[in-house]
């Protein structure tokens, strides 16, 4: 693995001049024809075409393959990033070259997504003028922040990559400089706080503030407190790289959020408002969030399909192990980003609900409501697949066969769930059936499963499995617990500390739910009861994580997390599921806070028992070493139909989103005047993502093919 | 590559199949793209074409066995839930309006009324969520209403096009007319633009006889003209009322009281501040008080405060604000 001197796919020398020259010129480009175009009020709308082509089908195209590209560029350096830094503090090199192979990846993949977004700007500048000449109106100073971005992340890109040997061993730099970076970083942790306090932009929406504290200021804040040597200070490169992808992307949502939810902007289009306001859009934050940890998912499940691949064609032992390696740490970076991103996708529909309940309606029982049901399929096959892949890993852990049977009780769980959340809110039916079932839509039985409470106890019960799984895995060679007591203050305290503020989270909710004036949902004094029962439930998990910390304390960890997962399972899944329906009925507008509350007290489960596992096992008696290389050809298929899988998903999610606009260009205020304003089947959109997937694997499968010829080269 | 070529290639065909033939599948059930209408005629053929087509009404309701929407109630013959189709369910539904307004209801009457206000008179068993139809996104224009409005008398009951369109009664009228203001206003929600009154004006404004006094009464502004009202919300100090203007007062120390002048009288002035406080000077004590036209006590900031979709609502229900007819 030392061949990573400066290669590039293209070789060592003119690669990086090249794509700098490339990107740079791009930009300016796309920069002149922003500066160029006036700010359009609402006027006759133009559309053109080129060659006789469909221009909505080419932009959707279009648009779908930057996206996958720019997802893959934007997902891989958050891990990459992470896996240097254990590496880094572990002093494994293991950790170190498998940072390097991901980013080396992601090299390859950036020149692509800059061209693929420059055609897409030039398609939308020349096929749609009127409706591209006023988003420019509105957004041009964010168009020209982006733009420069572009330049900060090229350099983050190329810095990092190519001065990864460069900034490496060496001694610690000058107590004065690490106490200036230290300096810097509490300046920047001070500016946090006074932004968290709402000391800056304290008009700024809640989502919106948490977004940028947490993925901007406090990685920076980080960013600078480590720097202590060049390791630390590539890290820290590494750390730029994320935020400045980060904000290309929120800079990009906020324009497709604008066009869901305008704002800052009267009824005829006119800006009204400030440039911040049309930016910090309703959906704007909401689309930043699902898509943050979506392009998580997707970069560790492409990276994972790169693993795969070179795992079925390995040669030796050392490949296979390394590769296998390689494609684990990416379905578990996937899973990470997998397991909240439901709940971001319900904070989103919530949202949307808010923006418009038509286009609320549309999604969920409109034109999409089938279309969500094959991304149902979908979702719920990226966990069974997930699963499926840590059970065959279980093979490579010497003493896990004492947990295989524990696997069809999972399985079980997995399947009933999957089936009861595809199940449809109302099923297609012929008069004649309808009439056998006394005149009703609803099947009698089915209806219980077709509906919003079914399905989010199911997800929660999926996620809970997955974590399961994963908690069976990681225990596979670990003869028995050890003692925490043993293990000193520092176990216990950050057992303490990370309990009690994921309880805080479950704790708070809890005492909003009791206090909770029944008026603020529109609903009649009278159903308060049934916001209070949430509140009991919640005080009842609370309980139930306070005894799981104090065995764990007293070293009984895993009493303690069998009875908070066992609690935890009963009231998200069984006891929430049913009363879910009791709300349903009686206060509708309370079945948001119940899903709500199933997600706090999940998360704060998985938190709570994810950290006495990791004490509980801490340097505990090891069976035997991992065998890396040891899996089945079977789970690296798996491997790579998850892959596929999410990637389908990421295309059908972009349908829906784009297509809930209906007919407007920009909701409300632009309508769409042209040929093409209606919403496709589902067929044409499967014929359509299915296409953008293709040509995404196979672009993918080139680049990573010269990516190795590229490696071989230096190897030789 | 070869291991690409000859093992991940075809599998990721095969995949890539059975996504295709879940799509045609899922299609070939429930049916294939929805095309938007282009301009139709007052016809029960445009009205149908508007339905299944840009005023989305299949969203949430079916015709008989057509569509698969159970939001809102069938508009056809299903069931025993509904033994009538909507033509003739119209009937029976206006006879009941007629006993509980008092006043006559005529089938299309009622079924104009539950376009124009969805929440006036709404099915046993369904909750009160009717989008409004000429509203973003949907902003059916009145003419296409009343396409479909000859739909869904055709539904089972006798169309009569004279009084959806030529003589429609006073009642229609009165609904065309809500219809048509809330389209002029930007094809707001009228019912949610009186929650942003209340929540924005109501303190300030009195209308029709409630409400503060800070600001000028609103009762009639819709015959001010859209564009004044529009102007009035955005730029107040565009569109200052007489009587209404904003006084500077500054004292011999130097302190600058603005508002309303709302009391003048010998020996004092009352100047009455934007958050209602009352500030009494003696007018011995003022250096000077003067009328300032480029400011306004209304915030300046509501265009802030307010979402598009907030401002499209409060404009249609300000443009429904008629003026009285003289006693």
């Amino acid at each position: 693995m030392e061949q990573r001197q400066t290669s590039g796919i293209f070789g060592s020398e003119p690669a990086p001049r090249r794509f700098v020259r490339f990107c740079l010129a791009g930009l300016l480009v796309l920069g002149l024809v922003v500066a160029a175009t006036p700010a359009f009020a609402l006027e006759e709308n133009v559309y053109r075409q080129v060659m006789g082509i469909d221009s909505r089908r080419l932009i959707w195209f279009l648009a779908q393959m930057h996206l996958f590209f720019g997802a893959f560029v934007l997902g891989v350096p958050l891990f990459a990033v992470i896996i240097e830094v254990v590496g880094w503090n572990n002093k494994d090199p293991k950790f170190d070259n498998l940072a390097y192979e991901f980013t080396s990846l992601l090299s390859v993949a950036y020149a692509t997504t800059a061209a693929l977004g420059g055609l897409l700007a030039f398609a939308l500048f020349t096929l749609y003028p009127t409706f591209m000449g006023y988003m420019a109106g509105i957004f041009k100073d964010i168009m020209f922040l982006y733009a420069l971005l572009f330049f900060g992340e090229t350099f983050a890109l190329y810095m990092y990559y190519y001065g990864w040997n460069w900034l490496k061993g060496g001694g610690l730099f000058s107590t004065g400089m690490q106490w200036l970076f230290k300096g810097i970083s509490l300046a920047i942790a001070a500016c946090g706080l006074t932004f968290l306090l709402g000391g800056i932009g304290p008009e700024m929406r809640v989502d919106t503030r948490w977004f940028i504290l947490l993925l901007y200021i406090l990685p920076l804040a980080v960013g600078f407190w480590i720097i202590r040597d060049r390791k630390s200070s590539h890290i820290f490169i590494g750390i730029l790289l994320n935020v400045f992808g980060t904000a290309i992307m929120q800079l990009a949502n906020s324009w497709a959020g604008f066009m869901m939810s305008p704002a800052g902007v009267d009824a005829d289009g006119v800006l009204v408002g400030t440039v911040w306001q049309a930016f910090e859009n309703v959906l704007a934050t909401p689309i930043a969030i699902h898509r943050m940890l979506g392009n998580l998912a997707f970069g560790g499940l492409v990276a994972g399909a790169y693993a795969a691949v070179k795992f079925i064609g390995a040669k030796t032992p050392e490949e296979k192990a390394h590769y296998d390696c390689m494609g684990y740490i990416s379905n578990f970076v996937a899973i990470a980003a997998l397991i909240p991103l439901p709940f971001a996708g319900y904070y989103l529909g919530r949202e949307v609900y808010s923006t418009s309940a038509v286009m609320g309606n549309n999604m969920m029982g409109g034109d999409f409501s089938w279309t969500f049901i094959i991304q149902a399929m979908l979702v719920g096959s990226l966990f069974v697949i997930s699963n499926y892949y840590l059970w065959s890993g279980m093979t490579r852990i010497p003493g896990a066969q004492r947990y295989y049977k524990f696997i069809k009780y999972i399985l079980f769980a997995l399947i009933v769930s999957f089936a009861i959340w595809l199940t449809p809110h109302n099923l297609p039916l012929t008069s004649q059936e309808v009439g056998e079932m006394a005149g009703s839509q609803y099947h009698p039985v089915l209806k219980y499963l077709g509906l919003m409470p079914a399905k989010n106890a199911v997800v929660n019960l999926i996620i809970l499995a997955t974590f399961f799984s994963f908690l069976l895995y990681r225990r596979g060679n670990m003869e028995g617990a050890v003692s925490i007591r043993a293990q000193g203050k520092g176990a216990r305290i950050t057992i303490l500390i990370i309990g009690s503020v994921a309880i805080a989270l479950v704790a708070q909710y809890a005492v909003t739910m009791l206090k909770m004036d029944p008026a603020e949902l529109d609903l009649p004094a009278d159903r308060a009861e049934y916001i209070r029962m949430i509140g009991y439930v919640l005080v009842f998990e609370c309980i139930a994580g306070v005894v799981a910390i104090i065995l764990a304390l007293t070293d009984r960890g895993k009493l303690g997390q069998a009875i908070y997962l066992g609690v935890t399972a009963f009231n998200v899944t069984i006891f929430l599921g049913v009363y879910g329906f009791v709300v349903m009925e009686k206060a509708s507008p309370v079945l948001r806070n119940v899903a709500v509350s199933q997600f706090l007290q999940l998360i704060s489960c998985l938190v709570v028992v994810a950290v006495i596992d990791a004490f509980l096992f801490k340097r505990a008696k090891s069976l035997g070493e991992m065998q890396w290389g040891r899996m089945t050809v079977r789970s690296q298929y798996a491997l790579l139909l998850l892959t596929f899988v999410i990637t389908m998903n990421m295309g059908l999610m972009g349908f829906i989103r784009s297509g809930l606009r209906g007919d407007w260009h920009i909701f409300g205020v632009m309508r769409d005047t042209s040929e093409w304003a209606y919403t496709p089947s589902n067929f044409v959109m499967t014929q359509q993502v299915g296409a953008a997937v293709l040509l995404f694997m196979i672009g993918c499968a080139f680049m990573f093919w010269l990516g190795g010829i590229a490696s071989k080269k230096q190897e030789d | 590559m070869n291991v690409t070529i000859t093992r991940v290639l075809p599998f990721l065909l095969l995949v890539l199949g059975v996504y295709l033939w879940i799509g045609y599948a899922i299609t070939e059930l429930t049916g294939g793209g929805r095309k938007s209408s282009a301009a139709v005629d007052i016809s029960p053929e445009g009205g149908e074409a508007i339905y299944w087509g840009k005023g989305r009404c299949f969203t949430c309701h079916s015709v008989g066995g057509q569509g698969s929407a159970v939001r809102g109630p069938n508009h056809g013959q299903f069931g025993e839930k509904f033994p009538l189709a909507m033509g003739a369910r119209a009937v029976e539904r206006a006879k009941e309006r007629t006993e509980k307004e008092g006043m006559e209801f005529t089938a299309i009457d009622y079924t104009v009324e539950s376009l124009a206000s969805p929440g006036a008179y709404v099915v046993k068993g369904y909750k009160n969520e009717m989008a409004v139809v000429y509203a973003p996104p949907i902003s059916l224009n009145l003419k296409e209403i009343k396409a479909v409005i000859a739909y869904l008398m055709t539904l089972g009951g006798d169309l009569d096009m004279a009084a959806i369109d030529t003589k429609p009664s006073e009642v229609t009228l009165g609904f065309y007319a809500k219809i048509a203001a809330a389209a002029e206003a930007g094809g707001g929600d009228p019912g949610l633009g009186a929650q942003v009154y209340e929540d924005n004006c109501t303190d300030c404004h009195t209308l029709n006889g409630e409400g503060g006094e800070v600001g000028p009464d609103l009762t009639g502004i819709s015959a001010k003209g859209l564009k004044f009202i529009s102007e009035a919300i955005l730029q107040p100090a565009k569109a200052l009322t007489k009587g209404f203007e904003t006084y500077v007062a500054v004292d011999k120390e130097g302190r600058q009281t603005v508002g309303l002048k709302t009391r003048d009288e010998a020996g004092e002035v009352d100047i009455t501040k934007a958050n209602g406080d009352v500030v009494t000077i003696a007018k011995g004590e003022l250096k000077e008080i003067k009328i300032d036209d480029t400011k306004s006590i209304m915030p300046d900031d509501l265009s802030e405060a307010m979402t598009v979709k907030d401002y499209q609502d409060i404009l249609s229900f300000l443009m429904l604000q008629k003026p009285k007819p003289a006693e």
